[in-house]
């Protein structure tokens, strides 16, 4: 199933789409891929992370469904 | 319409004065977005920060010289008050988790988050998205640095959701923390905490 997979920030320079920029990129999933199995997948298990799927935010152990829309970001730190 | 709503000075004051803002945080972004807010015509806030005022919070943080060492809660309501002596503050001096933050900001109209860790942000948008989740949250991510101030954006990401920053400048990078840059910050989150008060919710 196809997914839409915005990636932010250093994220997204580990995994480039010529011209996507910040926008969203369709990216194939098998059925029934968790949250955690797609960050597994990016290679970003090990990274600090916060994840919204569809506007909410996700916990790793949410089941992605066809079409849902998933943003990744490193949290940065400064206050 | 350009100018959002049409309602004029006292109407926007008498709207915010009925409402409470939480801010998680008393740094540079909480200090100064709280005081942005109450001048603004907030009165009612709740305020949280564990930290006490230290030298090296003077460059670009709402406080004193006189005040180190002081609570940052009990520090910034002391200059919140000057500001406006019938604000109605809420200071609470412990670390906000998830175990306390339903408990200290259920009764928000918005909540602010403005902690400095990248470990606390993760945790508090986590905590909040799921114990508050009719809350709005407005989270800062990124206003370290002597980039372009313009690089600093509000994007609403979620049903309930606005963040401000460039995303991207962390101090863990060295960054120097520069007042301009960082309440560039502070007023966009203050901003949109004052635009979802008037009932406007794009970023």
């Amino acid at each position: 199933m196809t997914i839409e997979l915005a990636l932010f920030a250093k994220f997204s320079a580990r995994h480039p789409v010529p011209g996507a920029g910040r926008s969203a990129r369709p990216y194939s999933v098998p059925e029934c891929t968790t949250v955690g199995q797609l960050i597994g997948d990016l290679g970003l298990a090990d990274e600090l992370r916060i994840t919204f799927v569809n506007g909410r935010h996700a916990d790793d152990e949410l089941v992605l469904a066809q079409g849902d829309r998933v943003a990744v970001f490193p949290p940065v730190a400064g206050g | 319409m350009a100018g959002g709503p049409l309602m004029d000075q006292a109407a926007v004051r008498a709207r915010l004065g009925e409402t409470t803002i939480g801010i998680i945080g008393l740094g540079g972004l909480g200090s100064n977005a709280a005081m942005m807010l109450v001048r603004s015509g907030v009165r009612r806030l709740v305020l949280a920060d564990f930290d006490c005022v230290e030298e090296s919070n003077l460059n670009r943080q709402l406080y004193f010289p006189d005040q180190l060492g002081r609570p940052k809660a009990d520090a910034l309501a002391d200059t919140l008050t000057r500001i406006n002596p019938a604000v109605a503050l809420t200071l609470v001096t412990e670390r906000i988790t998830r175990e306390n933050i339903a408990q200290v900001y259920g009764g928000v109209d918005v909540l602010i988050e403005a902690v400095d860790t990248a470990e606390g942000k993760a945790a508090l948008v986590a905590a909040a998205s799921e114990l508050l989740p009719h809350t709005p949250l407005v989270w800062a991510m990124g206003l370290a640095g002597c980039a372009s101030a313009n690089d600093i954006e509000t994007r609403c990401i979620g049903e309930n959701s606005w963040i401000v920053g460039d995303l991207v400048a962390d101090v863990r990078e060295g960054l120097p923390l520069l007042a301009s840059r960082v309440m560039v910050a502070a007023a966009q989150e203050a901003h949109m905490a004052i635009r979802l008060l008037l009932g406007m919710r794009e970023a």
